[in-house]
This record gives structure tokens, sequence and C-alpha cells, in this order.
């Protein structure tokens, strides 16, 4: 066993780590955040141009051929810098149901994708269906596809859908331009200055070529996306966890209140300390994940779902005991902490809540 | 001990329903209902209808134009009130600022503020914290400086909400520098429209401009606005702590709520939401009857005292509870949000829960502040510890 990073992990996390100090502050992706629904096309460029787009892809498709760990680096920076680009809509979750197929339009786009120049999300999830992701009304019957997903990540910008559709009851993937006649978008800004969107498909023409995953394998294509996705933002909401609690301490020392910085007394010091221990068990959930999941380990989704409870409960904890310790300045939206937490609120929420992911963690 | 209601409780139960029925405002209630943002003129309707039923005053003393209703009447009063939705009766007035003025102003503040704050003419706000004294409110530093009949107000308030709508502040200020901080504040009503007032909107984290920065440039405010003695202010404000605290709880709208809660999720909710609702309502249960309790201790003729820490803690815990099993319960369809003013009616998610989960989150989000204002819960917590348990 050895659960040290290795030195290109190492290198990876620090550029990183120097493009969202440099280039993506807090106010700069504030910015971003009120203009334009958290994506700046420039910003995306330079994702390209530092080949972080190509990440996860096989060397095949012109990708770096990483896996869950590295990902895990990405988003751990990521979650403490709050980036809002879509990376996870496109290059994980579209990133891994594309790199499954084995059909060229997968490949092609997957080479639009590295390059930046074409965005696609997965539009799985329906209306009212909960958390039971596989029970979808969305079909295709002579050639037409008819249906409505909701909560269609980054569907503002998606050049193109990966729709999760029954033809005759047999579960498959077909990828859908966003133009294609009878497609529509109705988008949202998320809680946490992101994106989301309902695509409605009204009688689209869909043919065999589209077919980007079929009935032997689109569940399972699913599933896996899912647990990758999961795993991203759990790293995620690590990074932010960490963010949190050091902002934390920094303010409780700039703060005086009855003469003196408020990080002085012990009541506050104790919950501080309870952040960090709820951020350190988290990472370490994460490493077991991570690597279970880059060994391909029979447990990982099981264990996926274990750190996405955990995720669950301390992020929500470290969140909101981050807005209490900064007072009123907490709930203020020009502070970066409620940020955090919101980001927390809709990680959690994301495929599986806790009390989902606790279910499904006894039943697996 | 008893209880039971008495018929007398039972019929005046029933005018309560009565004017909630007839009188409550139809504009206003439709709002409410559907979830959408009140105005100012709605908010000053509701409160005007309630001063026409005479009602205004309702935890008052009749001498000022109140009901005197016993506790048991405020009680259903609020819970009449929590159960058909209205909007909270605005504290600012009524249960902070003209306690003060009955309690310690003379007997011309009594007749200048007191009915225009019962029949709602003036919108107050409250000028407490600042910028540098939020828990460690006794150190704040906004100077009233005494020139002739004025005194000379310089500095900043913040925090305060819905400023923006209103027409008078009252305001804790510094007009002595004193060894003992708390010996120097003294308590000052001041006319928003005075020069040198300037009001800034602070953004909250649910997207919602409810709180303000107010900074005062040479504010020239009239000695006779000045509540009982100089620099014994902060006794006032104590006593007006407490009686924010106790309001606070929201017990009524937390039971409707609850009701509602139940209502939306009766289809789907599994047996973990169930078991959370339960413990959840049975934990505002027990917080009902110890305020319940307080009551009938000042019924006897006590004042609140730390006891109201006990349910403003309790209180804002459970309130910020309910809200979390809000967002649980409406899972991703969290994530479409368009800020607390909802969507409009053509550009609804395609979940039917999206009213339901958009104000879920935006309330999870602003019921953060419950924990923060009325004085932290942490010092709550001081509080009960000096004044209770005397350690």
């Amino acid at each position: 066993m050895n659960l040290s990073y290795s030195d290109e992990q190492n290198m990876l996390r620090e550029q990183v780590l120097k493009f969202c100090e440099s280039d993506y502050t807090f106010d700069v992706r504030e910015k971003i955040v009120e203009s334009n629904y958290g994506h700046n096309p420039e910003t995306w460029k330079q994702f390209a141009d530092l080949g972080w787009l190509a990440v996860p892809f096989s060397e095949e498709n012109g990708g770096f051929n990483f896996g869950p760990i590295e990902l895990a680096v990405i988003f751990e920076e990521f979650g403490k810098a709050l980036v809002a680009e879509p990376y996870l809509a496109n290059v994980v979750m579209s990133g891994s149901v594309l790199e499954s197929s084995s059909n060229d339009l997968a490949k092609q786009t997957i080479t639009r994708i590295i390059d930046g120049t074409v965005q696609v999300s997965v539009a799985f999830s329906e209306a009212n269906n909960g958390y039971k992701f596989h029970d979808i009304e969305t079909s295709v019957d002579d050639g037409k596809l008819n249906g409505v997903k909701t909560v269609v990540l980054n569907a503002s910008f998606a050049n193109s859908f990966l729709v999760y559709a029954r033809n005759n009851g047999n579960p498959v993937i077909y990828l859908v331009d966003a133009k294609a006649a009878g497609v529509s978008v109705n988008s949202f800004s998320t809680v946490d200055g992101q994106n989301c969107g309902d695509v409605t498909f009204e009688n689209v023409d869909v043919d065999e070529s589209l077919i980007i995953s079929n009935e032997n394998d689109a569940t399972q294509t699913i599933n896996v996306m899912l647990d990758l996705a999961n795993l991203c933002l759990c790293a995620e909401a690590v990074g932010g966890m960490t963010a949190s609690y050091l902002k934390t301490v920094q303010y409780t020392k700039e703060r005086e209140q009855f003469g003196q910085p408020i990080s002085n007394f012990q009541v506050l010091q104790h919950r501080m300390v309870d952040m960090f221990i709820e951020a350190e068990v988290s990472k370490s959930l994460l490493f077991k994940a991570m690597l279970q999941l880059d060994g391909k380990d029979d447990e990982a989704s099981k264990t996926i779902s274990g750190l996405k409870a955990q995720i669950g409960k301390s992020s929500r904890q470290v969140g909101q005991t981050a807005v209490q310790l900064h007072g009123g300045m907490g709930v203020s939206d020009e502070m970066s902490i409620g940020h955090y937490l919101k980001r927390f609120t809709v990680i959690d929420a994301l495929f599986g809540n806790r009390n989902y992911h606790l279910n499904n963690f006894s039943n697996l | 001990m008893d209880i039971n209601f008495s018929d007398a409780d039972n019929h005046f139960r029933q005018e309560v329903k009565d004017y909630l029925e007839n009188k409550y405002p139809k504009h206003v209630k439709e709002k409410q209902n559907n979830g959408e943002q009140l105005t100012k003129q709605d908010m000053i309707d509701y409160h005007k209808s309630l001063y026409e039923q005479g009602w205004a005053g309702y935890n008052w003393p009749v001498e000022y134009g109140g009901t005197g209703w016993s506790p048991t009447q405020i009680y259903i009063f609020q819970e009449e009130l929590g159960y058909a939705n209205t909007p909270t009766i605005l504290p600012f007035g009524l249960n902070m600022v003209g306690p003060v003025i009955y309690t310690f102003g003379n007997e011309e503040q009594k007749k200048r503020f007191l009915p225009d704050i019962l029949e709602f003419n003036t919108w107050w706000c409250q000028g407490y914290s600042e910028p540098g004294s939020g828990s460690d409110l006794a150190s704040l530093k906004t100077k009233a400086v005494r020139d002739g009949d004025h005194y000379i107000v310089n500095g900043s308030k913040t925090w305060t909400t819905l400023a923006q709508n209103a027409d008078w502040i009252f305001c804790l200020v510094r007009t002595e520098t004193t060894q003992k901080k708390q010996e120097g504040i003294s308590f000052l009503l001041i006319d928003m429209k005075t020069e040198g007032i300037e009001v800034k909107p602070i953004i909250t984290i649910d997207g919602d401009h409810e709180v303000n920065s107010v900074f005062f440039t040479d504010v020239k405010v009239p000695v006779e606005n000045l509540i009982g003695e100089e620099g014994k202010g902060w006794t006032y404000a104590k006593f007006l702590l407490a009686h924010e605290r106790f309001g606070i709880a929201g017990v009524p709208n937390q039971k409707y709520s609850l009701k509602l809660l139940k209502d939306r999720t009766k289809d789907f909710a599994d047996d973990d939401l169930k078991k959370k609702i339960a413990d959840y309502e049975i934990e505002l249960s027990a917080l009902e009857f110890t305020e319940l309790r307080t009551l009938a201790a000042l019924a006897n003729g006590g004042h609140p005292g730390a006891e109201s820490s006990i349910i403003k803690i309790k209180g804002t815990e459970l309130q910020q509870r309910l809200t979390e099993m809000y967002v649980e319960a409406a899972g991703q369809y969290i994530l479409p949000y368009e800020g607390p003013e909802g969507f409009n009616s053509n550009n609804t998610p395609a979940s039917n829960v999206s009213d339901f989960s958009s104000q879920a989150v935006s309330r999870y989000l602003n019921f953060r502040k419950t924990s923060i204002y009325g004085g932290s819960n942490e010092i709550q917590k001081n509080i009960i510890a000096k004044a209770i348990l005397g350690v």
C-alpha cells in the first residue's frame, strides 16, 4: 500500500492551485457567475490549453489516460477555489459516457471536447423520479425521441446532449444535437451560481448512428458515470471543507470582540477543531474511494456511496459552522464563505443525497 | 394547572378565525400562499388590517392602546395566525421600540410615537450592530455629541433589516467614552429622512435584499428624541433584546411549515424522513411548552430574562432543522434557482416540486442568520451560564 501522491499527481495539483490563485480569484469567479451562468469561454480555453480537458480520456482518443485519482486532485483544488466551470458535466460525465462507446461519433465528440470547441451534457434525470435514475419515461418510438429531462447540468452551453431513453423498453443513450428540430432548452441559474435546465425532446428524429450506448450496457454506463461524478463531487467538497476551516481560522484571528481576537474563545476553538476533523476524515474516505475506483475494486461503488453519505454530513457541518463563526459576514453574499455552504448543499443534492446513499450503502 | 381551553378561549379563537376569513387582506393572503414576495405596501396593508381590528398591540397593555390579552389569548392569536400562514408581524415597532417607549419614554414621546406604531404609520428599523460591534454590542462606536438642542450623530450601523423601507430608526449611540463601555450608551430615535443618512443594501447568500448598512454623517437629532436618561441606553437595550428573543422562535410559523412539509412529502417520504420529522415535531412541542411556561411566569408579574435565551437557542435551531428537512425532501430539484422571488410562470422547471424546492433552499440559506442575529446562540449560552447556572 502507498498513500502518497506521485510526482506527476503533485505537479498536476500544483498547476491547478497556481491557476486558481492567479487567474481564478473569488472576485473573478463572482464576475463570471454574475454575468454568464458560471462559464467563461476564456477560462475554458485556458483549461483546454493546459490540457485539463484531456485528463480522463484514453490516449487512443487523444487524452492523458488519467484516472479517478488525478480527477480527485483537480476537483479538490477546484473545490477550494469554488470553480464554477462546467468541467464535471463535460469532461467527467459526458467524458465517461463517450469514452465507453465504440461509436466513431463518440470519438469525434471527445476530440472536440478536448480542444474545448464543443460542450456536451448528459440528460438523464427526469421530473419527480427522485434519485431513481433508471426510472425514465423518455422514449424512442419509430425513430422519434420524446420526453423531458430535468436538472441537466450546464444545459445552457451544451451543444449536444447524451440522452438516456428507452427504445422499445430497452435503455439506450443517444447523442442529440441541441439544435436538432424538436429540442428545446429551458435554462436556470443554479443556487450555487452555475446553470442547469430542462431539456424537452419533441418528436426528435434519431437513428442508430446516434446510439452511443445500447441496451447491453447503457444502464451500466450511467452507473459508472454516476460513481465517477460522485467521487469528483466529494473531492470538490473535501477541498471546500479545507478552504472553509482555513478561512474561518483566519477570520477569527482577525475579528476582535470583547477586546481580543474571537479565536481566543475556547468554544470557537473547539468548533474549528471539529471542522478540521470532519475535513480530515472525509479526505481519508476519499482516499479509500478513489483508490478502490482506480483499482476497479468490486467494493468501489459501495465505498463511494459511503463517501457521499459522509460528505453530506461533514460538509453541512463544516459549511454551517463556517458561516456561524463569520457571524453576519457569513451570510453576506460578498464573502466567499457562504458560497462554500451553497456548493456543499448542491453537492449533497446531486446524484443521491446523504439519505439516499445511506440506504444504498446498507443495501449493497 | 389545566391544559384545556375555556369556553371564552374557544370563543376568542373563533374571533381570530373570523378575522382571518373576512378581514385579512385577500391580496396578501394570495401572495403568501403562493410563496410570492410581499411588497412594502402589502406589509403595510396587513399591519393596518390588524390595527383596524384593534389587535396591532396584541401584547401591549390597554393603557397604551394594546389589547391587554392574557398569555393564553396571545398564544391562541399567534397560533391561528401561524396556521393561516400570515406574514410575520414586523417586530421593530410593535415588539421592540414600542415597549421601550411605553416603559422608559416620557409622556410626550408616548403620545408622539405610540399611536403611529400601532397604526403602522411609521416603519421602524433597528440600529444596534455595527461593523466592529456584533456579539460585543456594548463596544459600539457610533457617536452622538450634544450641540445645543441637538445631538450630532456620526458612525454606521449594519445588518439593519428592511432599513430601505423604514421611516424611523432606533439607535444605540455612544454619548460618552467611559471606563465601563456599557455606561456611555444612549438610546436615540432618528428620523430616516434626516440629512446625512445613507442606506446601502447588503445582499445575503439567498440572493435577497433584506439587510442594509446605514451610515450617519453629521446627522442632527433633536434632544427630545432621547429615550430615558443619557448614558442609560444599555439598560433599555437589554430590555428590548429580551423581548426580541422572545418572539424569535416563531413556533406558530414552524407549526405551519411542519404541516406543509408533511403534506408535500406524504407521497414520497421514506421512514428516514418520517423519523426526522417526528423527532423535530417532538422538540417543537417541548419548545412550545417552554414558551408557555415562560409566558405563564410573565403573567404572574415576571420579566423575560435569561429564560428567553433558551427559547432563542432552541427556536432557531429547530427553525434551521426544519429548513434542512425541506432541502432534503426536495433533493436534486433545489438546483434551479431564480432567487428569492422564485420563478416566473412561463419559466418553471419541469419538476412539480419546483416551487417547493426553490423556496426550500432559499429558506435554508436565509435561516442561517437566525443563530447569528438577536445575539448569536453562543452569546445566549454565555447568558444562561452566567445568569442561570451562575458560573
